[in-house]
């Protein structure tokens, strides 16, 4: 029994300890549960640095770095703090108050009724217009206009009388003086400086006298119709001093500025190709334009004389009138109209200057009720000297988008008011680059506001570089700020970046190519005696 | 053993394993989002906010336009994926972090919705309609809140009781 009864105990005993052992063990598993993640934890802490590094360093690519460069300073220029107020108003004579004349007075300050009607809904004025009337005050008088036709003219009178503007328009009301004709205006004492904004073949002419009478000049591009006429228009400027800025406002972009920049610093290597490009498809894209009150061009509202100026004479034409871009007597093609401003995006990036030979083929085979504008037309710019060439693609009648392309041994660069680059596969400077060359190593972008942009035309317009351009924080009218340059140096602030030089360089260039197409033959620049050479 | 946790939690091992996995690869997933942001010098929902598009467009791209709203919204975005992702790792604080983390995710999913008409399928790497990743994400917490896991497999175990 005894014996029974302790057999009993010690297995009650041991049953006791091997449920303490495993109660023991249960408690430390649930336990240990609890810590289940604890050495994912672990591994994450231990090697998530190591990766998070190489994560930023893929995502952050140090542009600078990249392009092999220790700055960039064209991206922390400041703007010009306002340099005019109530002592120092300049006194503005517009001479051409069309369509683009009264773009120009709006970049002033000066907008029509019509537009202020236009941009107010519900009451409220929009993003647009806001965005006018917050733009900086350029304290300049609207003192003159004068048109060759009278219906501008007139409008000319109604944006002088419009009472919304930026600065609160202060005193700014004063009913603009409508003068007869360009002459009259520049003998006036009530004026200060000019705009031009007309046809063509009137440029040099006004230009010429109003800079030889000491006033300041505004001239819309194209500078001249003729090489001889540029030859004369810089030779007066620089002789009389007046400030003078020729109206490609993309001098301006940013981007430009970015690539001339790069450029020097060697990003891009040796140029050898520039590729610039028109491709338009539409009426309108080929200068065949009408506005709302044409039907109101007539012998008595249209000062035909004035208009022709020294071109030969033609009977009254409103089809001439309206669009004289077509007509060589009066415009410069599209060579004038378009390869202007391309040209001289690319020619203050890389400096180009004139070329020595161009030659240049295509024809009117299309619009051709419509003056003598070709609508096809290739153009080959050699630089024997610069070792490169660069060429231009027209077509009238196609809309494929292209930028300007400056082909150079490290890389490929696509410009217009962005910047996209890509790495030349055999490329020295860039072996370490891992980029392939179908993406871009390197792009640029302005973030621009172009909500209420939406046609096509636009698009272009803006993707062109003509649009607003990212400054010192702030998204600006690229027109604004040409005129704004051109403002401040005449009050002695700076100076013009689209001077008589540049603009010597821009009329002779495209009037070579303008003497190729006609003569069909190849051109020669001989820049001792500052002649173009035929054949 | 098998027997014991079923009783106690109403789990098999295999559920009490998928669920905790789950958890942690969700905690993994928004405390290295989290710890990224942190890590990349200047980083900011900025251009985030301002790219959005959809119902919460406007309200986004206010908030990007704001300074001192864009400046909550990125510290709230970086910790609060960082302390998020961590107590999901952990199994803490469990219940309040798996609503917080669906709401930060829905307003990820809302900032760019799977519409094929706002045309961001372009730029992914897959094709979604209605349904993404980071919907799947929010579903995926939302199974976790019905069936939770920290209580046992976590440091909510240890605070069970009190």
């Amino acid at each position: 029994m005894r014996k029974n009864g302790f057999r009993v105990f010690r297995k009650g005993i041991k049953t006791q300890k091997h449920q303490y052992k495993i109660g023991m063990n249960k408690n430390r598993r649930d336990f240990l549960q609890g810590m289940a993640a604890i050495p994912f934890l672990g591994y994450f802490a231990f090697a998530f640095k190591d990766n998070i590094t190489k994560e930023i360093r893929g995502k952050s690519i140090d542009y600078l770095k990249t392009l092999k460069i220790e700055n960039l300073k064209a991206t922390e220029k400041k703007l010009l703090p306002p340099t005019g107020s109530n002592s120092n108003i300049i006194r503005i004579g517009l001479v051409g108050n069309g369509w683009r004349g009264e773009q120009l007075l709006y970049s002033l300050g000066y907008a029509h009724p019509e537009i202020v009607e236009q941009n107010t809904v519900n009451g409220k004025y929009t993003k647009q217009f806001q965005s006018f009337l917050d733009q900086e005050d350029l304290c300049v008088e609207f003192a003159g206009v004068c048109d060759t036709f009278e219906i501008h003219a007139r409008r000319g009178f109604e944006i002088s009388q419009n009472d919304i503007c930026p600065g609160g328009c202060k005193g700014k009301t004063k009913p603009v003086k409508i003068f007869p004709t360009y002459r009259e205006m520049i003998a006036s004492n009530e004026i200060d400086a000019i705009v031009i904004a007309t046809p063509d073949h009137t440029h040099a002419q006004i230009a010429i006298n109003a800079a030889k009478a000491g006033k300041h000049v505004y001239l819309e591009k194209p500078m001249t119709h003729s090489i001889e006429e540029a030859i004369e228009l810089r030779n007066t400027i620089k002789s009389t001093g007046v400030i003078f800025q020729l109206g490609h406002e993309n001098r301006q972009q940013m981007s430009f500025k970015m690539a001339q920049e790069m450029y020097q610093k060697g990003v891009l290597g040796t140029v050898t190709m520039v590729q610039t490009f028109t491709n338009k498809n539409s009426p309108d894209g080929a200068w065949i334009r009408t506005r709302k009150f044409d039907h109101l061009g007539n012998p008595n509202t249209i000062n035909w004389k004035e208009f022709l100026a020294n071109a030969p004479w033609h009977d009254f034409d409103l089809k001439r009138y309206f669009n004289w871009q077509r007509y060589s007597e009066y415009g410069t093609s599209v060579t004038g109209n378009d390869f202007s401003h391309k040209y001289d995006c690319v020619n203050q990036v890389l400096g180009l200057g004139i070329p020595e030979t161009v030659v240049a083929l295509g024809g009117q085979y299309y619009y051709k009720n419509h003056g003598d504008m070709p609508d096809v037309i290739n153009a080959i710019f050699s630089y024997p000297e610069r070792g490169l060439t660069m060429t231009y693609d027209c077509t009238l009648l196609s809309g494929i988008y292209r930028q300007s392309h400056i082909l150079s041994s490290e890389a490929t660069m696509d410009i217009d008011n962005a910047i996209m680059m890509y790495k030349d596969d055999n490329s020295e400077r860039y072996k370490d680059i891992n980029s392939g060359s179908d993406n871009p190593m390197y792009y640029y972008a302005p973030s621009a506001d172009v909500d209420a942009v939406s046609s096509a035309t636009s698009k272009a317009y803006l993707k062109g570089g003509y649009g607003p351009t990212f400054i010192d924080g702030k998204v600006i009218d690229a027109t604004f700020l040409h005129l704004k340059e051109w403002i401040d140096a005449i009050r002695g602030f700076g100076k013009t970046s689209c001077n008589i030089d540049a603009g010597f360089e821009e009329a002779v260039t495209f009037n070579l190519a303008n003497l190729a197409y006609t003569h069909k033959k190849p051109v020669k620049w001989d820049k001792v005696n500052e002649k173009a050479i035929i054949g | 053993m098998k027997k014991n946790i079923e009783t106690t939690t109403g789990y098999s091992n295999g559920q009490i394993f998928s669920l905790t996995f789950l958890r942690v690869l969700i905690g993994w997933h928004l405390l290295y989002e989290g710890l990224v942001k942190l890590y990349t010098p200047g980083w900011t929902a900025k251009g985030y906010l301002l790219g959005s598009a959809g119902p919460l467009s406007p309200l986004l791209k206010g908030m990007a336009q704001s300074k001192s709203i864009l400046y909550i919204v990125d510290i709230m975005n970086e910790w609060g994926l960082v302390l998020i992702g961590l107590c999901l790792f952990i199994g803490l604080l469990s219940k309040p972090c798996k609503i917080l983390a669906m709401i930060l995710i829905s307003f990820y999913y809302l900032a760019y919705p799977p519409f094929a008409s706002l045309g961001f399928n372009a730029h992914v790497e897959g094709s979604y309609w209605i349904v993404n990743k980071n919907l799947i994400e929010i579903a995926a917490l939302f199974v976790l809140y019905q069936f939770p896991s920290s209580h046992i497999t976590g440091i909510d175990k240890y605070f069970k009781n009190n």
